[in-house]
This record gives C-alpha cells, structure tokens and sequence, in this order.
C-alpha cells in the first residue's frame, strides 16, 4: 500500500536548509594550499586553428620542462567571439584565469577598470630582459594614458602583406619576380590575373569582400599611406588630413566599380582565396600554415607603395596578465611567461608571426626554419613598414581597421555598398572619434 | 486569548502538507524563476545603467534608450526584424498548410513527405545556415546553378544589400516550415470526417470545403503558429549570425544580432539591454495586435 509522505512547513524548511547548505558546501573547491600540490597556472588562448596547435606545443613544451619543477600550465581554448566577455565575467568573481593572448592597444578600457595589470615590476623580479624586445613593440604594450605602463608582454608581430597566386602571376604572363612596387603597377597586374565573365568577375584580381574585414582594412592602410591619421600622434585630434581618408575610400570603391578587378560577392575570403578565386590576397601570417599545408601556389610580398609612404597594418599579439586576489600569482605567472618567450622560436618561425626579441631574429636558423622565405620573409622583413597599428584609448576597438563589425566598418560598409556618400561617412568617423579621443 | 490565538498558529503550522507536488513543481520552477524570470528583471535595471560586466553598474536613467533611438543602426536592425516577420511569417504558414493538406490526402509518398518536411527542424540553425550559405553562394552555390537552366543570372543572395535579408529568409523558411507543417497536420487529422461527408453530400466542391470547413476549424492552430512563428522571427540571430554576420551593410542585420554585437563584442551591456527592452516590447505589443486581431469569436 502506498503511502502519502507528509512533512510540516517546519519539517519541509528544516530539510530544504540542510539540502542548500550540502549543496553550497560541495559547489566551493577545497582551498588552495601553497607547496602541498604543483601550482598550476591557468591560461585562456583564442587560438584555435593551425596556429593554436603550434601553441599548445609550445604550452606542451612548458609542462615537459617542468614536470618536476611543482608548475603547470592548464590551457583553455575559449572561441575568440567570446573571450572578452568570458574573461570579464571570471575576473568580476574573481576567477580569471592568470594569463591569457591579447591584441596590442586595444586594451585600454581593461587597464582603466583594473582587469589587466601593470608588469613592469614583476617582468624586473623575474629577470625578463626586455632589453631583448624591439622598442616598438614594447612601446605597442604600454597605454600612455594610464603611466605609459607595460601591459602586455609582446609574444609575435604581424603585419599585412599580399599573398599572391604564382599560378595566377604565370597564367597572365607575368614575372613573379617582379612583384609591384606601386598602387598603379598593382591594379595593372590586377587587371591581367581578374577573370570576368561579361561585366562579371568570376575571379578577383585583388582578393576582396563587398563587406566586413577586408575593405575596411585596406582603406586604413591605404589611407595612411595617403597621409590620414586615425589619431594624432598627441591622441587628441581624429581623423587628421580627412581628405586623404576620402581619397583612401574612392580606391577601394574603384576595384569594383572602376578597374572592376574585385567583386563583392565573394563570402568567406580565406576559403576563396585559398580555392583560387582570388589572385592578390593581403593577410597575416596566421594564413601561412593553412595554405602551406593545401599546397597552394603562392609567395608573399611587401606591402606596395600605394600613396605617399609604404606601411601596412601592424598587429602585435602577447600575454596579458588578469587581476587575481592572490598577488603571489603574478610573479608565477610571469616565470612562466618568461619561459614561452624565451623558447618562442617555434612560434615565431612555424606558429604566427615575427619576434619581437633580437636575439631571436639574430638566430641562424632563423629564416631557414619553418616555412619558405617565399611565403614567409614578407612577414618578417615587412615589419619595417607596418605602423598602422591600434589607438590606445578607451574606445580604441572604434578605431581598429582590422574589423568587420565596429563602428568604422559599419560606417564604410555603407560606402561600399552606396548607401552612403564618401563625404558624409568621414563627417560621421570624424565625429564619433573625436568623441571618443575626447572620452580618454 | 493570546493563547488561544498562539495555538491556533500553531495548529495551522504544524498541520500536515503534501509537499510533495510542491517538490515536483519546483524542478521546473525554480530554474525557471532563475534563468527567465530574474533575468528579465536584472535586464530592465541594467538598461539604466552602464555596465560592462567588471564593476558596478552605474545609473545613468533614460541614456540608453536615447542613445538607441539615435542610432541608426538600431533602427536598421529593428526594420529588418519587421521585415524578416513580414516575409518569413507569412511564407512558414502558407507552405507548412499547404505540405499538411499533401500530408493528410494520404497520397502517394506522403508517409515520406511528412518525413522530409519536418526533418530541417530538427537541425540546429547553425547547421541550416552553413548548409544555406553553399546553396545561395553567388558563383558555385546549387540555387544559382539550377536557376541558370531557366536563364536567370547568378542572384548575390547573400552578398548584395538587395538581397541578402531573402537570402536568410529562404533558409529561416526552411527551417522553420516543419513545426508549423506538424502542428497543422495534427489539427486536421482532429476536424470531425463527418463534416467533410456532409460537405460532400451538400455538393461542396474542395475549395469551398477548404474555405468554409477546414479553415475556420484550424483557426486555433492558425493564430498559435502565427504566434509563435512571430516570436521566434523577432528574435532572429543564428541564421543571421553565420550566413551574412549581419551585412553587406547591415542590410540583415537583426535586433538580437545587434544587441549580440553590442554586448559581447563591445561589452555594452546597459546598451544592449535597452535595445532588449524596446524589442521585448515590440514583441508584446505586436503579439496583442495579433491576438486581438485574430481572436476567437
């Protein structure tokens, strides 16, 4: 016979009280005790293609080292969409993980709240020679808005440079030796390796997207090779000589419409490029092991002189450390950082991009390990030239040319698609950024 | 008297209760209360603040919501939301009836149709929208090759401003069609035969056994898929988000798409709650639109 199970409110709350509290006991982890077990260090990274598995060879290489040295590396991949808000949300509990990749300059905000913090001192304690680094990149690292203090310790440096279809270059009678050195050379070969059928292209002489990414970095770095600045070099003034920037917006506008060696309905422009729909190609040297591995045909070169000045995008990724309520953290954390970029040869040669230490660079081996020099020495050597980088200030993601989603691509979006006219688009970018220099 | 009183609270305390339905009922509750209600709730503060999940939010009242209604962005994603409830509504009703009334002739190859028209629901949008991406590609996809043989030029379905919100809507029509198709199916499987015979007997041709029996019958269901397929287009994002990422300049961009952007990518999330609280009563009131205009006599 069944029987019903009856309690009293009394009873019923008493129970419900024992049930949370068991529930809450088991949710916390035992406290973390010092010296007992291996410390271990936890790092978020993004990376999730053929450059994330070089890395976590690298974090790999790390735990090997120092299997019996009591420390570890525990790498999380969190997908790149998410990571800010994810790391955020850690850090406001106070959960972050210790150390995890972050873009140069485009951090300000974190350095602002806290979530990111200073290093200068405990990169001295732990004897990381940044004497080593390039003084550019160390310079990228800082926010000279918050002490001009290093928040980044600078891990590759990339830059832009065109990728080109040696197939394409011969198939049009071209010398692949002979790569363009100016903007009125390049849209010549553009137009000999552009296919069309009718008023159509079918293949892109100048590999471009109608939106997102691609057009609206290759106005920024044509428009600063035209003499626009985003920012001025105090960070007080946005969008200086504007002319130049519309200039900039009128060339791209022109390899679709004008020179028609582009079209805009190409979709993903990693997948065109690397299936031959596409002859010129400008990227990062996040694409190398990709393309290396499906045998595509092509060499990198630098950057052309389109205006005034050569330069392209500069892109400086490293390890930025997140607050933490234990402050004894930092200075394990920094040892083990210590250890990645000391031991970076392999990611600066098969991983992504350039080392930012000489002594790396100055390394023998250097240009013969890992990829080609055909596909790879433009992504070294052609960090000379790349200057466009980030603004750091608060609103810096506004000012990022490397974007398909922010406010500067959205706006030009509108000027690639005709929606709006090139005047009014550098009238509203001036506007928004003088905003946000103003805003700190 | 005091007592007496006492007592009688404490009889009422101590008598016994089946608590047990209530325990049953909490496993839906409370996670319920939890995740949808409290939310809601912490939303419609956080529109009045500025928060970026680390710190406290700061109160800076109606800012927001100015803000939004100076963004033109914002109102790109909210008349392309319209617009996605305009095409895609009206497209899942009348091709899931249209499949139902196949499915429920029992003619030939309907046991396989009703198969076929309800399996794209049960893949997940994202896989819709990677599958849809190669069908509507401008130069290789499948649609455009077909739509060649009749001599019509490659259509940018999804690269063109013109274009691209039909893009998304054919593969959301798509994936949607086979709630709409079921629930159809089921309510006329439920209309009494009957009434078909008396229709038959009176002569009524199948038009008018459609028109006059069949419809008013199904009005029920009608204004629930109607509902539903409503709600569901207002808050368009996956399809969106992996077929276009919103462009070729906004131009299919949704609201819950924006407020993603806005809160994930920028960490904005007093300005994306905002935008929620002015889609959430979008929604409200175009649902009482609808249940007023549809209701039940």
């Amino acid at each position: 016979m069944a029987k019903t199970m009856s309690l009293s409110r009394r009873q019923f709350a008493k129970a419900v009280g024992k049930t949370a509290l068991l529930a809450t006991a088991a949710t916390f982890p035992a406290p973390f005790v010092k010296g007992a077990d291996p410390i271990t260090i936890n790092h978020w990274s993004w990376l999730a293609a053929s450059d994330g598995e070089i890395w976590a060879q690298m974090i790999n290489s790390f735990n090997d080292a120092h299997k019996d040295k009591g420390v570890q590396i525990k790498m999380e991949v969190i997908p790149e969409e998410q990571y800010n808000t994810k790391v955020l949300a850690a850090a406001a509990t106070g959960n972050a993980p210790d150390f995890g990749w972050g873009t140069a300059g485009q951090r300000a905000q974190w350095a602002q709240d806290g979530v990111i913090v200073p290093l200068d001192d405990v990169a001295k304690q732990t004897g990381l020679d940044l004497a080593d680094f390039s003084e550019f990149s160390l310079k990228m690292a800082r926010y000279p808005k918050y002490d001009n203090k290093l928040f980044m310790i600078p891990m590759d440096l990339m830059s832009l440079q065109p990728e080109v279809n040696i197939d394409h270059v011969k198939e049009a009678g071209l010398d692949p030796a002979a790569f363009p050195q100016d903007g009125a050379t390049l849209i010549e070969w553009a137009k000999a390796m552009t296919k069309r059928e009718g008023d159509k292209v079918t293949r892109s002489g100048i590999m471009m997207t109608g939106s997102g990414v691609q057009p609206t970095v290759t106005w920024g770095i044509v428009a600063e090779q035209m003499g626009f600045q985003r920012a001025s070099d105090d960070l007080k003034t946005a969008a200086v000589n504007p002319e130049a920037g519309k200039a900039a917006m009128q060339w791209v506008l022109d390899l679709f419409d004008t020179h028609k060696v582009s079209t805009r309905d190409v979709t993903d422009r990693y997948k065109a490029f690397g299936t031959g729909q596409g002859s010129v190609f400008w990227t990062g040297p996040w694409t190398l092991n990709g393309y290396v591995e499906q045998k595509l045909p092509f060499h990198t070169y630098l950057f052309p002189k389109i205006g005034e000045k050569q330069l392209t995008y500069f892109e400086m990724g490293g390890m930025e450390f997140y607050v933490q309520p234990d402050e004894a953290r930092y200075e394990a954390s920094m040892q083990a950082v210590k250890w990645l970029s000391d031991n970076s040869f392999l990611w600066t040669t098969k991983g992504r991009g350039a080392s930012p230490r000489t002594s790396l660079l100055n390394h023998p081996d250097y240009k013969t390990a890992g990829h080609s020099w055909d596909v790879r020495g433009a992504f070294v050597d052609g960090m000379a030239i790349a200057t466009a980088g980030e603004i750091p200030v608060l609103a810096g993601p506004n000012f990022t040319i490397y974007s398909g989603g922010n406010f500067l691509a959205k706006t030009l979006e509108q000027v690639w698609a005709g929606q709006k006219k090139i005047d009014q688009a550098m009238a509203e970018i001036q506007e928004q950024w003088q905003k946000d220099l103003d805003a700190g | 008297m005091a007592m007496k009183a006492a007592r009688g609270r404490r009889s009422a305390d101590e008598e016994p209760v089946d608590w047990v339905a209530y325990v049953f009922v909490a496993f839906f509750t409370i996670p319920f209360l939890l995740f949808n209600i409290a939310p809601i709730f912490f939303g419609a503060y956080v529109s009045f603040t500025k928060w970026g999940i680390f710190g406290k939010p700061k109160w800076v009242g109606l800012q927001n919501f100015r803000d939004a209604f100076n963004d033109e962005f914002v109102g790109i994603a909210f008349t392309n939301t319209v617009l996605y409830g305009l095409v895609i509504v009206p497209c899942v009703v009348v091709i899931g009836f249209t499949f139902a009334l196949y499915v429920n002739q029992r003619w030939p190859l309907s046991a396989l149709a009703r198969t076929l028209f309800f399996s794209p629901y049960v893949v997940s949008a994202t896989v819709i929208g990677l599958v849809w991406v190669w069908m509507l590609d401008t130069q290789f996809g499948l649609i455009n090759h077909y739509l060649g043989y009749l001599g019509i030029d490659n259509v940018p379905w999804l690269t063109s401003t013109n274009w691209s919100l039909l893009g998304v809507s054919i593969a959301s029509v798509w994936w949607d069609l086979g709630l709409a198709f079921v629930l159809f199916l089921a309510a006329l499987q439920d209309v009494p035969r009957d009434l078909y015979e008396a229709a038959e007997v009176d002569g009524a041709s199948r038009w008018q056994r459609l028109w006059l029996i069949i419809l008013p019958q199904l009005r029920p269901v009608i204004s629930l898929v109607v509902t539903l397929q409503l709600i569901s287009t207002l808050r368009i994002f996956s399809q969106v988000y992996v077929m276009t990422n919103g462009g070729p300049a906004s131009s299919s961009s949704s609201v819950i798409f924006y407020m993603y952007n806005e809160a994930i990518q920028r960490q904005l999330f007093g300005y994306a709650s905002a935008v929620a609280m002015l889609l959430f009563l979008l929604i409200i009131a175009i649902t009482i639109i609808h249940r007023v205009a549809i209701r039940e006599r």
